[in-house]
Formats: C-alpha cells, structure tokens, sequence
C-alpha cells in the first residue's frame, strides 16, 4: 500500500517536474495540470485525519516529491486541507499571520470547543506573509506566533519569493476565522522540509556521482581521482545522515516526542544541506552554476527549505534546552531511549 | 542509494539495558573515566566481571561460552558500557573482532581453545595488522611465516599494536608466500602466543602521555599448525571480512560522549541561546549516528556484511567526535580571561575535553583512516 502511493506520486513527479516545469513555475505560473493529477488521485486529500492513509506516509510521500524539486505547495496544501477538515476542490495553503499576536490581539489558543462555538465571531482584518503560491490559492491557512491556526479567502496579493523561486507571496485577508487544532503546528510545517530536504539531497548526490562519472578531464573521469571520490564520499556519508534522521522524525509523528525528534531532524538535515549543495556544485564546476543545468533548482530550494519554518539554530536551542532541563546525569537516558 | 533501515531495538534490550545500569551503579568507583574512549582503560578485574554476567561474546553460540543472544542484545550492553565510561579496553578487540573471526574461519579447535577464556573476560586479543611499512596499504605486510616442522617460523615487526603488553594472543596478518602480481594472494592469519619465545614487545609513548601502543618485534617465533586461522593464503578475504565488525560499532562515535556529558553539567542550570544550540546541535548528531549504528547492527543480525555501511557510519562517527569537543569548547562559558577559579564542574569539563582532545587524533586513523573509508565508501556509490 505505501509503496504503491509512493510509486503513483514518484510517477506524476516524473512526467511534470521536468527542466522546463520547473523554469516555467519560477516564472509564477502555476503549475496547473500537475496540481489536478494529484487531485485527480487523491492525494491533495492524503493528510486528512479520515483519508484512511497514514499521516507518516504523506510525509514520505513529500520526500518523493523532494525528488524532483516539486514546482507545487504540495506540504503547506496538504497540511492547510488537514486543517481545514473539509477543504473544497481549489488550493489552500498555509501561511503564516503576520504580527506577534494572533488575530484580534489576542495570544491564548483557541481550544477546539471555544473555537467551535466562536465560529463566526471572528471578523478580523489582516495579512499573511510566505504564503506558498498565495496569488493561486482558494484560501489561506495561517499560524499564529502562538500556533493558533486562522483562516480566511485572501483578497489582495503582492507577489514574492523565497531564494530557490518559490512563490512567497503576501495575502490580504478581511475575515479570518479561528480553526481548531490541537497539533504541534510548527513541528509538522518543519517536518514537512525535513523530508523534502531528505528527498532532495539524495537526488543531489546522485547528480553529483552520475556527473562525476561522465565528466572526462586530463584524459579519465572525474571520478577516477581520488580527491573527487572522497569529496563524494564525505557527501554521501551526509546525506545518509540527514536520511536517517528524516526516517525517524517522520516515525515519531504521533509520539510525545515528535517535536524533539523533528528538532533533532531539522538541525541535522540543515547541517548536511551545507555540505552536499557545496561538494556538489564544486564537482560540477561552471556548468553547475548556469541556469540551463537543473542543479540550482535543487540546491536552491535546500537552502531555502533549512531556513523555513525554523533554522538549524532554532531547532538546535529547542532541543539543547530540553536537554538541559533534564541535566547531564540524564543525557545519556534521553538519546538512548529511542531507537 | 545508500538505505539505511530504521530499526527499533527489540523488547527485550529494556530489561538487558536496566541490568547493565544498575551492574554499573554498583561499581561508580571504576567509571571516572575522563573520557570514554573503548581503548584506553585496560581493566582485567572489570572484564572477568563483565564475564560472568554474560556480557562478553554475547552472540556466540553457547557450546562455546557464548550467550547466543542478538546483535542488538550485544550494542546496548556495549553503549552502556561506554557511554558510562566504563574500563572496556582488555576484553574489546577479543570481543568485536577476533571472536567473530575465529567463528568464521577457525578450526573447531580454535574455537574450542580460544573462545571459552575470551567470554569469561580472561583472554584478551591485539589486531595484527599495522607495519612499519604497511599502514593504511594493508597488502604491503612483510612480517613472513616460513613453513617448519609441525608449524610456522615468523620474523618480522608489527606496529602501532595496542595492548600488546597486557593482552594474551595476537591475531597476525603474515606473508606465507612471496609478493606476486597480486599483492592481496599470500596472506595468512596466525594466532601468535605474545608470551611465546622471539617475541619481543617494545611499548611506545602516545601523545597523550599513555602507553597503549606497541611495537612487537618477531625474531624465530613458532607458530604451531594448529594456530593458522583459515586457509594458508586466504588472509586479505579473513581481514577485510572483520571490517563490518570494527567499523560500525557504538565506539566509533562515543569516544567523546563524556565531554558532552560535562559539558550539559556546566550550561544546564541557564543555557545561554549559543550553549543550549550547541547541546542540542550535538544531540542531533548523537541520534542519527547511533540509529545508522543500530541499522548496521540489524544488518549484522540478517547475516549480511554491510561494509560499505559500516564504512559511512565510521566516517561520520570519527568527524563528529572531533566536532563534539569543539562545539562544547566555543560553547562554554570560559570566553573571559582570568574569570573563575576553574573548580568543580569547570575542572571536571577541562579534564575530560583536554583528555579527549589529546585522544583525538587517532579517532580517525585507528580501524582504518578516514581516506581510506572514504575510499570503500566511494567503491559502494560505483566511483571505483
């Protein structure tokens, strides 16, 4: 069953993220026909709580569409139709409100019976910011400072983008509406550049080896000299790491310690990401570096996707200071309790 | 590309894992070891305890003193054990290696002889393999064993020996036959007696101030018949068949764990931003390594020879032990000069990092080189 969704998503992938799909989309258009494939198939509805797939598999799923460096919000739609439980046919995606507070100057949380019973009580006016393809989308999803959730149609939207030329845009919104939701936001929004991360940085490394391979220079290949192998090498060890810890940050949903287990993810994924964009493109010399080669639409996004939703030092200071909180005599019980 | 399967340890490490902690609750005078490092305390009593309580030789099977239980039974007992910093050096090679190699290639009356004293923590091994000449190019071994009567003459020198001048038996890579066009044909593994007559073992002085290492000098020493291990010539497969065993073990990311450990003790009471980021940077760190360790442990446990794997888990390991001690000492709040006096937690943490840090620069040279693993790493991703 896994398999067979993740063979269907790495199928559609193949077809609609080829070089030209991806260009096109950095140019700001939406990428349509292959939104309406995964719709087609079910999938923009996979991380419903009743959609009878589990939610770990929508996250691998996500590490597929790393893979091909997928031109769509394929996490924050997924996540925004999770949240918003019966989500229509257009695309909602989730953005982040912008300000300190939560709507109406308000910080508590919303419990889900108040939220219920607030209903439409909530009239206020506002802004989102980073919203994925906020210019294409039916409605909007935002997260609070506080992990509230709002949501509202937007009206308004200045185009922007994140360094990989992703859509990032701004989104007016003159009603939000409270959701409810007990879930670590945040965590989940991390885990879901966690595993694209994961995926990207095993298709870079296959990049960098295949060209090493091809790639002839003072009469052999590239990968027939040393420095280059072990410059591969030391990346390859890197992304098995970042792979691994993605596996368990994924396992872990639904666990209480989901969120330190994506911390843990989020920071080494981040770190490896460092490494494997700079090996890579260094053994790919110039030709790496120019627009035609598909390379920077990976790299690129890896170095957008380590900042988003939290960096390496965010996510690092979280779990160091839960570390902290239990003391060094306990280190050693919290690092070897799960495997 | 490179799978590594999540695992999760069985049910019944939980019980295994409690026991060794409560063995070590009780024996806290033994474990304040600055550092935890598998090979620098070489403790014989500790070992015949770890003996009788099954620790030693856990996967073998039973006619031989073995536990018969699992590899993953076998790495909770071993991070236990380290990560409390406990004295695991006289038993360890005997344990991981030599053991599992006599179970693969041995005679019946190797294993006979040998295991039963190794599992009871009495009979400790040393790695045979460095030369003078022959460090990370293994093949260029030039110690000979020249057929005699009833068994084999050895001369030649072995270098960089640990624990040659406490343990009992070194497992030797020998030439049996001349160099040829192939460099790996002509190896042979022998069993030598370290107490045996024409052999002569000279300790060397590591940076560290520590005498671990040896240079063992063999002038006419007889081998018998009976302590060849496998097949005369048949050394280069023996050799490299022990690699998944050495290289992905919890040793070769723990060496520096009780910096970490000292390191929490000084920031935990008000991490600053940076000191709690560097907790839990290594922390990050900690958990990949030791799940890609278990995966290998899983793979060992299917029967299969993850080298390649083993390789990367090793390389990884060794490059963050060294990174460990350094995030801990940009981290710790010692940026003033002349603030503190360097008492209590402070002296614990400078003791054990500078204790690490001395130890360092073998972490990534001992069990093969880094160079050299990235080698068999970039054999595994079809690069050569």
């Amino acid at each position: 069953m896994r398999q067979v969704l993740l063979d269907t998503a790495a199928r559609i992938l193949q077809d609609g993220c080829t070089k030209a799909d991806l260009d096109t989309a950095e140019l700001g258009e939406f990428p349509g026909p292959l939104w309406r494939t995964f719709c087609d198939q079910g999938f923009h509805l996979m991380a419903l709580p009743d959609s009878g797939v589990e939610l770990g598999d929508a996250f691998r799923v996500l590490r597929v569409a790393g893979r091909f460096a997928v031109p769509l919000p394929l996490a924050e739609a997924l996540l925004a139709n999770r949240w918003l439980r019966g989500p229509g046919d257009g695309l909602n995606v989730v953005g982040r409100w912008l300000g300190d507070d939560a709507p109406g100057g308000r910080s508590a949380a919303p419990r889900a019976t108040e939220a219920a019973s607030a209903g439409s009580a909530q009239e206020d006016a506002g802004v989102f910011v980073e919203v994925p393809w906020g210019r294409a989308a039916q409605s909007v999803v935002g997260v609070a400072a506080d992990g509230t959730l709002w949501a509202a149609a937007p009206s308004g939207v200045q185009q922007g983008a994140n360094l990989a030329g992703e859509p990032r845009d701004q989104v007016g919104a003159d009603a939000v509406r409270p959701l409810a939701c007990r879930e670590p936001v945040l965590a989940l929004l991390a885990l879901s550049r966690v595993a694209l991360s994961a995926g990207a940085l095993e298709r870079v490394l296959e990049f960098g080896v295949g060209y090493v391979q091809e790639r002839e220079q003072f009469g052999r290949p590239l990968a027939k000299f040393q420095a280059v192998q072990q410059m591969l090498a030391a990346t390859a060890a890197e992304v098995a790491a970042a792979n691994r810890a993605a596996d368990a940050a994924i396992d872990a949903i639904g666990d209480e310690r989901f969120e330190l287990e994506v911390a843990a993810a989020k920071a080494r994924v981040g770190e490896a990401v460092g490494v494997v964009a700079e090996t890579v493109h260094q053994v790919h010399g110039a030709m790496g570096f120019t627009y035609e080669h598909q390379l920077h639409h990976f790299t690129r996004r890896l170095w957008a996707w380590r900042d988003e939703y939290g960096n390496e030092a965010y996510w690092q200071a979280r779990l160091g200071r839960h570390i902290c909180s239990l003391g060094a005599e306990q280190v050693w019980d919290f690092l070897a309790t799960r495997s | 590309m490179l799978q590594f399967d999540p695992v999760t340890l069985p049910d019944n490490t939980v019980a295994l894992r409690a026991e060794v902690r409560r063995f070590l609750g009780g024996c806290a005078d033994r474990l304040d070891a600055p550092n935890s490092d598998f090979s620098t305390g070489h403790d014989a009593e500790f070992s015949a305890a770890l003996g009788r309580r099954g620790w030693i030789g856990m996967t073998w099977p039973k006619t031989y003193g073995g536990g018969e239980r699992s590899f993953f039974e076998r790495y909770v007992v071993t991070e236990e054990l380290l990560a409390a910093g406990a004295s695991v050096g006289a038993h360890w090679v005997a344990d991981r290696q030599s053991g599992p190699l006599l179970l693969t290639w041995g005679s019946e009356d190797q294993r006979n002889r040998y295991l039963p004293a190794i599992t009871r923590g009495e009979s400790f091994f040393s790695i045979g393999m460095s030369e003078p000449n022959a460090g990370s190019d293994l093949a260029a071994v030039r110690t000979t064993a020249k057929p005699v009567d009833g068994g084999w003459l050895v001369n030649g020198t072995k270098l960089w020996t640990s624990g040659a001048h406490r343990n009992h038996y070194m497992i030797a890579l020998v030439r049996t036959a001349p160099p040829s066009g192939n460099r790996r044909a002509g190896l042979s593994q022998l069993i030598i007696d370290l107490q045996a007559d024409g052999v002569d073992i000279r300790p060397i002085k590591n940076m560290a101030g520590g005498e671990d290492f040896n240079e063992v000098v063999f002038t006419d020493a007889f081998v018998a018949d009976a302590d060849l291990v496998g097949e005369p010539g048949n050394g280069w497969a023996q050799v490299t068949s022990e690699l998944g065993y050495e290289r992905s073990g919890p040793e070769r990311f723990l060496s520096a764990f009780r910096v970490y450990v000292e390191f929490v003790r000084l920031v935990q009471a008000d991490p600053s931003r940076v000191a709690a980021a560097a907790v839990g940077r290594i922390a990050a760190h900690l958990m990949a390594l030791r799940r890609m360790s278990i995966s290998v442990a899983g793979m060992l446990e299917r029967g299969k020879a993850p080298n390649v794997e083993a390789a990367l888990v090793k390389e990884l390991g060794n490059n963050f032990e060294k990174l460990l001690p350094e995030i801990a000492r940009l981290a710790a709040p010692f940026e003033e000069p002349f603030v503190g006096n360097g008492a209590g937690d402070r002296s614990r943490f400078r003791q054990t990092y500078a204790d690490t840090l001395l130890l360092s620069p073998s972490f990534t040279l001992r069990g093969g080189a880094r160079e050299i693993l990235r080698g068999v790493i970039a054999r595994g991703l079809g690069l050569r």
